[in-house]
């Protein structure tokens, strides 16, 4: 059993630099993806397939009237139970035991069921390509015994890398010290019975969810559980058992057929 | 595990499935018996046909079979150089992956002492200069009255730089300076001025002002102050 490793993202740490978008684009050699300044300080609207890392930024005005802007990394969750996974008839997103959802481009047809059912909404097929794409936590890295190029390059140390339970011991310690200056400071991902199974993108939070954009409580589509869980593994033991009844059949005839024509063969040489 | 005997003794079917969940089909055939009237050629083409199904159809076997990664690590056959940030003036220090002579990544080096492995998203994205087609390979003059730079070799530039420096000292060289009526040996020029940047290291900034102090240079200046 693989060591489980997770990324930490402590939002009251982050400056909002932007590296790690950078980084993350740097080592998987994609293109700029420019976009227009549109009044804010956010730079790219949603994740693209250029961009599977970007930093959120919020303007909140707290419940005491101060103005504050909050950043928040955000990218594909790595979720205990990935509805993506789940959702991809090709095998091209696979949950590993290190925390990674995995994606194997060559087995992506892009069809795009991973984008529908993921509760974040992260997944994005290049239409060129017909691909989807989404960040694979620097797998090639972490393999190699590196730290993802995000975590890496940090400069406000924000984004933490290792094992998950190093990961989660310093998140609950650091909300805990959160509380004092804000009351609704909470950890995301972390809890492992949550609707997503937890994930391995956790977060230290200052607020509710929902103020950086992120479900309150993310759940795998209840659709796609019906359908994967209960319909298909139906259908599939129903197809079975049709199959083995024509085996049966089949077999059966034949010995039967040839019981008969021996018969028939026996009768008409004892006629002679 | 379900094994078929058409007739006893003649042949035995059986479905074997490997560790990884995949169905083979195994034929035991023993063409021994003179009254077998099933064909071996029938009897192959049933138990293929069978297979394939059960295959398809999965049968509640997981199939599932995680997939090494095929792609080439990216650092493959590179060679690692240590450098430093040429933009602002802290002075990261930077892992640099040669391959083929070209710079294919570029990092936070964690042994040194300013970033410790960390790069900002200026620096993060330099290795875009190097290999970008925009970049100044040659020095480039531009003479008095021209409007246009043109290519210049090294040779040329640095001799050319020497005459310069060499020109300006002499006409600008202060030998003494008077206070009141008494003179103090001065020996500086105030026409030269040299400016550091934050990616020199430290020998090679011990040099340059080394060489500044020696040319009697009194104006020396660093990046970071500008």
């Amino acid at each position: 059993m693989a060591v489980e490793y997770a990324m930490l993202h402590d939002i009251s740490k982050c400056t909002g630099c932007r590296a790690c978008m950078v980084a993350c684009k740097q080592w998987k050699d994609l293109p700029a993806d420019p976009t227009p300044f549109v009044g804010e300080f956010q730079s790219h609207p949603d994740l693209s397939p250029t961009t599977l890392n970007l930093i959120r930024m919020t303007e909140t005005i707290d419940e005491q009237g101060n103005f504050r802007w909050d950043f928040l990394k955000f990218q594909c969750m790595h979720c205990g139970d990935p509805a993506c996974a789940k959702a991809c008839p090709e095998e091209a997103l696979i949950k590993k035991d290190n925390g990674v959802v995995s994606f194997i481009e060559e087995n992506c047809v892009g069809c795009g069921y991973c984008a529908q059912n993921c509760p974040f909404g992260v997944p994005k097929i290049d239409k060129e390509r017909n691909k989807s794409t989404k960040c694979n936590l620097c797998e090639d890295r972490i393999e190699h015994g590196m730290v993802p190029a995000c975590a890496k390059t940090c400069t406000a140390n924000a984004i933490l890398w290792g094992p998950r339970e190093e990961m989660v011991a310093i998140a609950k310690k650091r909300v805990e010290e959160l509380k004092k200056k804000y009351p609704h400071a909470q950890l995301y991902g972390v809890d492992k019975s949550d609707g997503v199974g937890g994930t391995t993108m956790m977060y230290v939070l200052t607020d509710k969810p929902s103020v950086f954009g992120l479900p309150d409580n993310p759940k795998v589509p209840v659709s796609l559980t019906i359908w994967k869980d209960i319909a298909q593994p139906g259908g599939k033991l129903l197809l079975g058992a049709t199959t083995m009844a024509v085996i049966g059949a089949l077999v059966s005839n034949t010995i039967l057929n040839r019981g008969k024509k021996e018969a028939q063969e026996e009768g008409g040489s004892n006629h002679e | 595990m379900f094994p078929y005997y058409v007739k006893k003794d003649i042949s035995l079917l059986s479905f074997v499935t490997t560790q990884h969940g995949h169905i083979l089909t195994a034929i035991h055939h023993h063409s021994g018996g003179k009254d077998m009237k099933l064909s071996r050629r029938e009897f192959v083409k049933l138990t293929g046909a069978l297979g394939a199904t059960l295959a398809l159809t999965e049968l509640g076997f997981d199939m599932k079979t995680v997939k090494a990664s095929t792609k080439e690590f990216k650092l493959k056959g590179s060679k690692e150089f240590t450098s430093i940030c040429t933009f602002c003036s802290v002075g990261c220090g930077m892992i640099c992956h040669v391959k083929d002579g070209k710079l294919i990544n570029l990092e936070g080096d964690p042994d040194h002492i300013i970033n410790e492995g960390a790069l900002c998203s200026k620096g993060a994205s330099m290795s875009v200069l190097p290999n970008s087609d925009q970049r100044v390979k040659t020095p480039l003059y531009r003479a008095p009255g021209s409007d246009r730079w043109q290519e210049i070799s090294w040779e040329e530039a640095i001799e050319r730089i020497a005459k310069k420096i060499k020109q300006v000292r002499d006409e600008n060289w202060i030998e003494k300076d008077v206070d009141g009526d008494k003179e103090y040996p001065a020996n500086r020029t105030e026409a030269l001025g040299f400016l550091g940047g934050a990616q020199n290291n430290n020998e090679e900034t011990y040099t340059f002002v080394k060489m500044a102090r020696a040319l009697g240079a009194t104006y020396v200046e660093h990046q970071a102050r500008l």
